[in-house]
């Protein structure tokens, strides 16, 4: 059952068109994932999804066209986005940037429950729960990021270079509490990563995006068995 | 500025294949003689006109020099200066107290034209340091405190009965009636100084001037100390402003603490603004709309003055950026974008919508662009 | 020495009304960028309004109150319909924007209700208190009071309630709070409104004794923009300090500095800017970082 879908979807900021025609569907509790180099529109692509672009063709979510939606409102459908370099509240404690995070939900006891599940998933969180996210480190910001994203109970997570920064140990374990939300809680995931060796630890397929196109999309297995694939975006 | 200077090559281009031949704007013989036909004109103008007219032309004169001061900080460098007024002021009121004591005429130009530039400097050096909006919100504090500044001083401003002052009588051998001999003070003046300006902006500083209204940061990365040239862009308007100041005095020959009250001060903005911020044409507009439209207001109804500046200021930001000096190419574009080729010629249009995101790659275009 | 506190006392006063505005103005500028400088004409209008409902014989209160829910309309339909378009883009212009919003304003009500001054009646009476010795006038503590109680209400609104915490994530940042479904232009007119509200409150407190005039607050809105730069853009409370600071130290420097005197003490938040400035160019209260880049 798909969940997410785009057919051949432009976006331009002014008159510069970054997507030519991206295509790519995302099934219900499915992850995917975007790779291609800088410049590819990969950030572009989930800022289509989020309305925070200007964007033709066709987005699809759960069989309804949300183009033309706010952004607001394409997160009150479900669609929580993480965006590249995070976007943290600077000025407001882990607490209430979960609590944000929680802005369209009502019961409170359900986000308490919530917020301590989000505290489990990042343990570094809990003991920086009252300071501010601008004093947290690069992978607790991060970790944060996703963390206020869950609260708002979503249906699909869009994750934009996760691992951006990030001590390659730090990158592994924001991975691997992302790969146990996603066992735990089935939210499907569109995942943009440079990274793909982290990736394909994560999702179950991706596409590669070429200059807004997608040149090449396929299962994580047979992505990783193709030689272009291992020379450009697994390091041989 | 980019964007003014890609429309004209690009309404050339489509203006080439019907004409066959270079508009009549671009022919050399109409670039050479334009400025000797306005010369001419200007100076034969105040032989026919009305006293009436001539009057109107010079007080024109004395605000457009004005306005051109306030363009010099706010056009040019992108800082919203609240106080122009008041240089106007201090000039008018340095030439007054001069002229009453009798002092050589020069000496007070040269004094009206030094002393708001002083003025002008130390509020600048004070108010830049804090960059961004600062120096909009500390120059509104000038036109507030000048007034009674100006009343208090009553010794050197007559206080709020203000000061009277004539001079530049006309001479005998003129066989000129006063209004035309100020007019041809003013025209002269004001003429020099619009020359001087225009060398300015468009020369090294003008460029500097823009860079530093463009992006501080790339400023600053090229070498160019913001600071300093909004310090220098400010002390200039301060001196032109007194220019003006004295001219005031020419024309009108009183000055209270009313001249420079915050009210005239905004209606210099507005007249800035709808003339056309960094345009000298807009300068020239700037000033007649600062002179003329009470005028017609007063004429209907006096209190519709001010409701009409705020809602034609709002208007012209909302559909004019440029104001009334970008009206001619706005309405060529207009045609343009009505006709068959659309979307040929069609001029990039500002990416103001990505703000944020590309300030550095719009900084560099900018530098390209900027000098132009 | 009565003379003194009695002299602080009404300073506090004025500068509490200061330090409403400026805090309008800081509102809005953490919310939207920018520097509104039709926060004390919008004040007017407002007064105005009361004015006028008084004069129908609506009671003084209620015609405040009244205005106020005006004031919060008027802010949110100023935010939407015009300044959206020039929030976020180059600040100078949208500047220049909010003083046509003043100059329009100042003509609307000059053409509606003339530039004469208009008596506005007062909600506290005029006399004085003894207390340990020094007569206090009553309508000095009471403005102090009421607008001291505004905004700690205002503040409890953005601590403790989830609009508070929305209007606080908006404002540091819009992208992010619409990731997590925040209405961002609504929530941005609620911020314009309470700014204006704020302004409307210290307007029919001080309308009494200015007298009502277009122009009544064109003074005040120096003094609060004074206040803004000393306490520094990025701090509230920092504002509302410098603010009281302003009103009592010009109201001392207008009796015991000769010079100075009651007609120009406005020069008075200007002297103190200047050497602050070169003291300390981020406000006595401000961090460094927040300039605008």
């Amino acid at each position: 059952m798909t969940l997410l879908e785009l057919e051949d979807v432009t976006a331009s900021y002014g008159p510069v068109q970054v997507l030519e025609g991206v295509s790519l569907s995302v099934p219900e509790n499915g992850a995917f994932g975007i790779l291609g180099a800088n410049g590819a529109g990969k950030t572009t692509t989930l800022r289509a999804i989020s309305a925070t672009v200007r964007t033709g063709g066709r987005i699809t979510f759960d069989g309804k066209d949300i183009r033309g939606l706010r952004p607001d409102q394409v997160a009150a459908l479900g669609i929580a986005h993480v965006p590249e370099g995070r976007g943290t509240f600077g000025d407001l404690s882990v607490r209430e940037n979960l609590r944000v995070g929680a802005y369209l939900r009502n019961d409170r006891k359900g986000i308490d429950e919530d917020i301590d599940y989000c505290l489990d998933l990042f343990p570094n969180l809990q003991e920086r729960i009252g300071s501010n996210a601008s004093a947290l480190s690069g992978g607790e910001q991060q970790m944060l990021a996703v963390a206020r994203a869950i609260m708002s109970k979503p249906r699909l997570l869009l994750l934009d270079e996760a691992s951006l920064g990030l001590a390659p140990s730090t990158a592994k374990n924001v991975y691997d509490a992302i790969r146990r939300l996603r066992s735990e809680s089935g939210i499907a995931m569109l995942v943009v990563e440079q990274n793909a060796n982290l990736a394909f630890t994560l999702v179950d397929g991706a596409t590669v995006l070429e200059t807004g196109r997608n040149v090449l999309t396929g299962t994580t297995a047979e992505l990783k068995g193709m030689d272009e694939i291992r020379r450009a975006y697994l390091g041989g | 500025m980019a964007s003014a200077s890609s429309l004209s090559t690009s309404s050339r281009s489509a203006a080439a294949p019907a004409a066959a031949a270079p508009s009549f704007r671009q022919r050399r013989w109409v670039r050479m003689a334009a400025p000797l036909v306005l010369a001419l004109v200007l100076a034969v103008l105040p032989l026919v006109l009305p006293e009436f007219a001539n009057e109107t032309i010079a007080r024109i004169g004395v605000f457009a020099v004005a306005v051109l001061g306030l363009n010099v900080v706010m056009g040019y460098t992108g800082q919203v200066s609240l106080g122009q007024i008041f240089f106007l002021g201090v000039g008018a009121y340095v030439t007054a107290y001069g002229v009453q004591n009798d002092w050589n005429i020069v000496l007070v130009f040269v004094l009206a034209c030094l002393i708001p530039a002083v003025a002008g400097l130390i509020v600048a050096l004070a108010a830049a340091r804090l960059g961004g909006l600062a120096i909009a919100m500390v120059t509104v504090a000038l036109p507030i405190v000048g007034v009674p500044l100006a009343k208090r001083l009553s010794e050197f401003t007559g206080g709020s009965q203000g000061l009277s002052a004539r001079f530049a009588d006309n001479p005998e051998w003129t066989g000129l009636y006063d209004d035309q001999w100020q007019l041809y003070i003013v025209l002269v003046i004001g003429g020099i100084v619009f020359l001087l300006t225009r060398y300015l902006v468009r020369g090294k500083y003008g460029r500097a001037f823009a860079i530093v209204k463009g992006n501080e940061n790339v400023a600053s990365s090229m070498g160019i100390s913001p600071y300093r040239y909004k310090v220098l862009a400010f002390t200039i308007a301060s001196l032109i402003g007194g220019v003006s100041g004295f001219l005031y005095m020419l024309v009108v020959q009183y000055t209270s603490p009313e001249t420079m009250s915050f009210g005239h001060s905004i209606e210099l903005l507005a007249a800035m603004v709808i003339g056309g911020a960094g345009s000298i044409v807009g300068s020239i507009l700037g000033g007649a709309w600062y002179v003329l439209v009470p005028q017609l207001t007063n004429a209907v109804d006096a209190s519709l003055t001010a409701l009409l500046q705020g809602a034609v200021l709002l208007l012209v930001l909302f559909v004019l950026p440029g104001g009334l000096a970008s009206l001619p190419r706005a309405l060529t574009r207009g045609r343009r974008r009505s006709g068959a080729d659309r979307g040929v010629g069609a001029p990039p249009t500002t990416p103001s919508s990505t703000a944020g995101s590309g300030t550095a790659a719009e900084g560099s275009e900018r530098e390209r662009q900027g000098p132009a | 020495m009565g003379t003194f506190i009695q002299l602080v006392i009404d300073g506090l006063s004025t500068g509490s009304v200061y330090a409403a505005l400026a805090l309008a103005i800081v509102l809005v500028h953490s919310a939207t960028g920018l520097i509104n400088f039709a926060q004390g004409g919008m004040a007017v209008l407002a007064a105005y309004f009361a004015w006028y409902l008084t004069n129908q014989g609506v009671p003084l209160i209620v015609a405040i109150l009244l205005s106020i829910v005006f004031s919060f309309a008027l802010g949110a339909v100023v935010e939407r319909w015009l300044m959206r378009r020039f929030e976020r883009g180059d600040p100078d212009t949208a500047v220049v924007v909010t003083i046509g919003l003043l100059t329009l304003i100042t003509g609307i009500a000059g053409w509606l209700w003339t530039y004469n001054n208009q008596q506005f009646p007062s909600l506290f009476p005029l006399d004085t208190v003894s207390f340990l010795g020094v007569s206090v006038s009553i309508r000095s503590i009471g403005t102090t009071v009421v607008i001291v109680v505004a905004m700690v209400l205002l503040q409890a609104l953005f601590v403790g309630t989830k609009l508070g915490l929305a209007l606080r994530a908006v404002a540091i940042n819009p992208q992010s709070a619409a990731f997590s479904g925040l209405p961002v232009g609504r929530l941005l007119m609620v911020g314009w409104g309470l700014a204006a509200v704020l302004g409307a409150v210290a307007g029919a407190l001080v309308a009494p004794q200015l007298t009502l005039t277009p122009g009544m607050l064109d003074n005040a809105l120096v003094y609060a923009l004074a206040a803004v730069i000393l306490g520094g853009l990025t701090s509230p409370v920092g504002v509302v300090v410098a603010a009281w600071i302003i009103g009592i130290l010009e109201n001392l420097a207008a009796v015991y500095v000769p010079f100075i005197g009651h007609d120009l003490k406005i020069a008075v938040p200007f002297i103190l800017l200047f050497v602050v400035l070169i003291v300390r160019p981020q406000g006595l209260f401000g961090r460094k970082t927040v300039v605008r880049v």
